[in-house]
């Protein structure tokens, strides 16, 4: 508190803080937070397939991936060309190109909804975070649909058209799958997770704000910037 | 009595034989528990197994000593010479089951050895002369060893029959190296390593003269000659170098089994010979046969070598060049006394250094005793030169009576003698047909004499000749089989026979039929020592170990045609050849360059052209070479010879030779 040459303390208004102005900071903290997971997600493997047949005792493995695959991808290619089914390399060849600038994007808009959206946008804060966990399974479920019905017809075997298991226990052909989120797509949800939190804190912040109900598109105090002078002691 | 109440009395004999029995097995009861019962099934309780089979407790307990379950390791390979097969047999303990034969000297068709590939350089390096050397009397394998001890990397092995070594890598348990020997007439006393694998010791058997000279037996005593060559070892590269290899000059005594010292002895070999007679047969000239006349003497001689100071004068330049080789002769290593002589009872066999490199075990052979000399009295000896007198060659005969700690009294016919823990000692006992336990520390008689079925020749224990032995097990290896299997013509089996040695007793575990060969020695190893391959990293040819630089990628298959040559490069994986489709002109020399595009574990093809003699094994990830002469016109369909797929009969293509003028 700063003493004045009389000696008496002076309280000045506008040092007075709303209540949750401290969280405004936590916010921030969340959205880069999840960016952050967002972006360490993008790095790991996202969904991991196991095979299992009486010749492979150790089993297969696949590991999806946003930017592409790992594993025994040679020797499941290689079995799967007796039925017919494309390289696995061939699969989402566009969402693998743009995965990186796409994930950067949504941390981007993420971080910059929580910090910068006003009233009008509030609502909108968490979207881009959950499509995107949302979006890989889909588009994941779209292309293993899409291998399991787009079979060769001059393949030496023939079986009918499918699709493998996304999620859990399958069977196809001798093989025994099984399927499963990896640390990659946690990682995301972990980042879903953090995003949701700074946009619960973030509307206690705004219900508190000086200027609630008052903002509009963009926040006026870019959630963290001193309150502009108004009132002095 | 009649013949009914006969059949009575047997029957009641049997019964009581059988109440006997079970009285006696004190065990049965815990065998016959529910719990092992219910694990056999309903109806079949261990006790009834027995009866049914007609086994006692004793084989119950070899059974459950020996049996490994589906799914289950052994706990040692046993690496066994394959005699007159050419090859390696490997065998896993307890099990005794056969894990591989490894094609060395032989062609092996399984893995393509010898049929158009690349091992057909392997071959061709191991001919004699102008001799193309296709078969082989394997004897004796040895490990490689790190101070003594065996340490997984490779095995050597000779060739008695053309005087040849072979260098097994155990990373792919492929030959890599066959050097013949440009000395010997004949070899016994190998590959014997030194404690380092420096050296591979590879001793001649039958007196000629060096080099592959020529002269009459009338000159034996001057011209002809032993030789023990020293075929230094390039670990990094896992392969002999002739060139920085030498040997050692011996007398035409007839050199049998060798071994090097270890430890105290580290940097001497011992050698024995059984021939000091100098007998060379002539029985058509009514001279006594070689067998009598070599069998004269009371006394042969153990050739003591300090190979340490051998290889100083080589180095110094004191050997002679015979045939490129470096020689020490015998007017070097006599007074230099880096080949001395010391007498042994009778034609001995065995010569076998003690685990802690203090004594030699000389097995007597024609003579009922183990002579055990004692390696630091050899070596007083040979410093005081303290000598008995010289032979004919002016080597130094070292007085028998003050190199020896003593002779053990084994039986009949002792030949080689390995080691198990805590100073026992197993000795094969041949005319008896028996193994003799007794203790190298004690001199003592035998405390155990085991039967074994029959003729035991060489035997074998659980790293039993290295620095440190485990005990466990001792393998017989006989070579008569008679009663012990079904019956097969009138060659028989050999029988390679587990004995446990864990306890007190000796006890006999189980019979195995060797039906390939006549084995000599075999090695075993902690199975935990080997790690071998199980793919081929991308384009290896398997003998050089190195990437080949023609190996084909997935995409680049094509077919070169320049003149008269073609080249073919190829790749294989489930289920195809790329080409499949090669059309040649007759007389084109053709090479296919195949690469196995497969990476999935034992995911292996093989490649054959029908009438060409070409045939080779693709295991995943090998390379081949593949060359010949496209001299006979026709259609010749090429093909996978392993069962590799579902479409494996699918896996085909066509070579057209066309003939000439159309």
């Amino acid at each position: 508190m700063p003493a004045h040459d009389d000696g008496h303390v002076h309280l000045g208004v506008a040092t007075e803080k709303p209540a949750w102005d401290w969280a405004r900071w936590l916010v921030v903290a969340l959205g880069l937070g999840g960016a952050a997971l967002f972006v360490l997600a993008f790095f790991h493997t996202w969904w991991g397939f196991w095979l299992y047949a009486p010749q492979y005792p150790g089993g297969l493995r696949l590991n999806i991936g946003l930017t592409g695959m790992s594993g025994d991808v040679k020797e499941i290619d290689l079995l799967n060309h007796y039925i017919g089914m494309s390289h696995l390399e061939d699969a989402a060849p566009v969402e693998r190109r743009i995965a990186g600038y796409g994930v950067a994007a949504i941390a981007v808009v993420s971080v910059g909804l929580l910090v910068a959206s006003g009233r009008r946008l509030n609502k909108l804060v968490a979207i881009p975070a959950f499509a995107f966990p949302t979006i890989f399974l889909a588009d994941s479920f779209y292309w293993l649909y899409s291998f399991g019905h787009r079979l060769n017809p001059r393949a030496p075997l023939k079986i009918g058209t499918f699709t493998p298991q996304l999620f859990g226990n399958g069977k196809i052909g001798q093989f025994e799958t099984f399927a499963t989120p990896s640390l990659g797509f946690w990682l995301a949800i972990a980042g879903v997770a953090c995003i949701v939190a700074a946009a619960l804190v973030r509307s206690r912040v705004c219900a508190h704000c000086s200027r609630a109900g008052t903002c509009a598109v963009a926040c006026p105090r870019m959630m963290v910037l001193p309150e502009r002078k108004e009132a002095s002691s | 009595m009649g013949a009914q109440s006969r059949i009575g009395f047997a029957i009641v004999a049997l019964g009581v034989a059988v109440a006997t029995n079970s009285c006696e097995n004190k065990h049965e009861a815990e065998l016959n528990a529910p719990a092992a019962a219910s694990k056999l099934g309903a109806s079949a309780t261990v006790r009834d197994l027995m009866k049914a089979r007609g086994l006692n407790e004793a084989d119950v307990e070899a059974a459950l000593k020996t049996y490994v379950p589906s799914g289950k390791m052994d706990e040692y390979y046993i690496f066994a010479s394959g005699g007159q097969s050419g090859n390696i047999d490997v065998i896993g303990v307890p099990s005794m089951r056969l894990l591989k034969v490894i094609g060395v000297f032989t062609p092996e068709s399984w893995q393509g050895w010898g049929y158009g590939g690349e091992s057909e350089k392997i071959l061709e390096a191991g001919n004699q002369g102008n001799h193309k050397i296709r078969w082989a009397d394997v004897h004796h394998p040895n490990l490689s060893e790190t101070n003594g001890d065996y340490d997984g990397q490779f095995l050597f092995v000779n060739d008695k029959a053309n005087a040849r070594v072979a260098v097994v890598d155990l990373s792919d348990f492929t030959t890599k190296q066959i050097v013949p020997n440009q000395l010997e007439a004949a070899d016994h006393g190998g590959a014997f390593v030194t404690p380092n694998t420096d050296y591979i010791v590879e001793t001649s058997q039958y007196p000629a003269p060096l080099g592959r000279a020529y002269a009459p037996l009338s000159q034996y005593k001057d011209k002809y000659r032993g030789v023990a060559m020293f075929w230094h070892f390039d670990r990094k590269k896992g392969r002999i170098d002739p060139a920085t290899s030498w040997a050692i000059e011996l007398p035409p005594y007839t050199q049998d089994l060798a071994d090097a010292g270890k430890l105290d002895s580290d940097g001497w070999a011992f050698i024995n010979s059984f021939n000091t007679e100098m007998a060379t047969g002539g029985t058509l000239e009514g001279k006594p046969p070689i067998e009598s006349g070599a069998s004269q003497n009371d006394m042969d001689y153990l050739h003591v070598i300090n190979w340490r100071k051998a290889e100083q004068l080589v180095a110094a330049g004191k050997a002679k060049i015979i045939n490129g080789i470096r020689v020490l002769t015998m007017d070097v290593t006599g007074p230099e006394q880096v080949l001395s002589l010391v007498g042994e009872p009778k034609s001995p066999h065995g010569c076998d250094v003690t685990p802690d490199g203090k004594q030699i075990v000389v097995g007597g052979k024609l003579d009922t005793h183990t002579t055990l000399y004692d390696f630091a009295k050899l070596k007083k000896a040979i410093d005081d030169k303290n000598y008995e007198g010289k032979d004919a060659y002016g080597l130094p005969i070292l007085p028998f009576k003050d190199v020896i700690n003593g002779q053990v009294e084994i039986g009949l016919g002792p030949l080689h003698t390995v080691f198990g823990a805590n100073g026992d000692a197993y000795t094969s006992v041949f005319i008896e047909s028996t193994v003799a336990k007794w203790s190298y520390k004690d001199l003592k008689k035998p405390v155990e004499k085991l039967k074994v079925q029959y003729n035991i020749g060489h035997i074998l224990s659980a790293e039993g000749d290295t620095v440190s032995p485990d005990g466990k097990y001792v393998v017989a290896m006989n070579k008569m089989s008679m009663d012990r299997f079904l019956p097969v013509g009138p060659l028989f089996p050999q029988n390679f026979q587990l004995i446990d040695i864990s306890g007190d007793k000796m006890r006999l575990l189980y019979d195995a039929p060797i039906g390939n060969a006549e084995p000599h020695y075999a090695q075993m190893i902690k199975a935990d020592k080997l790690k071998p391959l199980q793919v081929y990293p991308f384009g290896t040819v398997a003998t050089t170990g190195q990437l080949d630089p023609n190996r084909v990628e997935g995409g680049k298959e094509r077919i070169v045609h320049n003149g008269n040559k073609v080249e073919v490069f190829m790749t294989l994986i489930r289920s195809h050849f790329t080409p499949d489709q090669i059309e040649v002109n007759e007389g084109d020399d053709v090479t296919i360059h195949l690469t196995s595009l497969e990476t999935a574990e034992d995911q292996t093809h093989g490649f054959t052209i029908d009438m060409y003699n070409v045939n080779v094994s693709m295991e995943p990830g090998k390379h081949e070479n593949i060359s010949f002469k496209a001299d006979m016109p026709g259609v010749f369909p090429f093909y996978c010879t392993e069962f590799c797929s579902a479409l494996h009969l699918e896996m085909t293509g066509y070579l057209l030779v066309k003939p000439k003028g159309t």
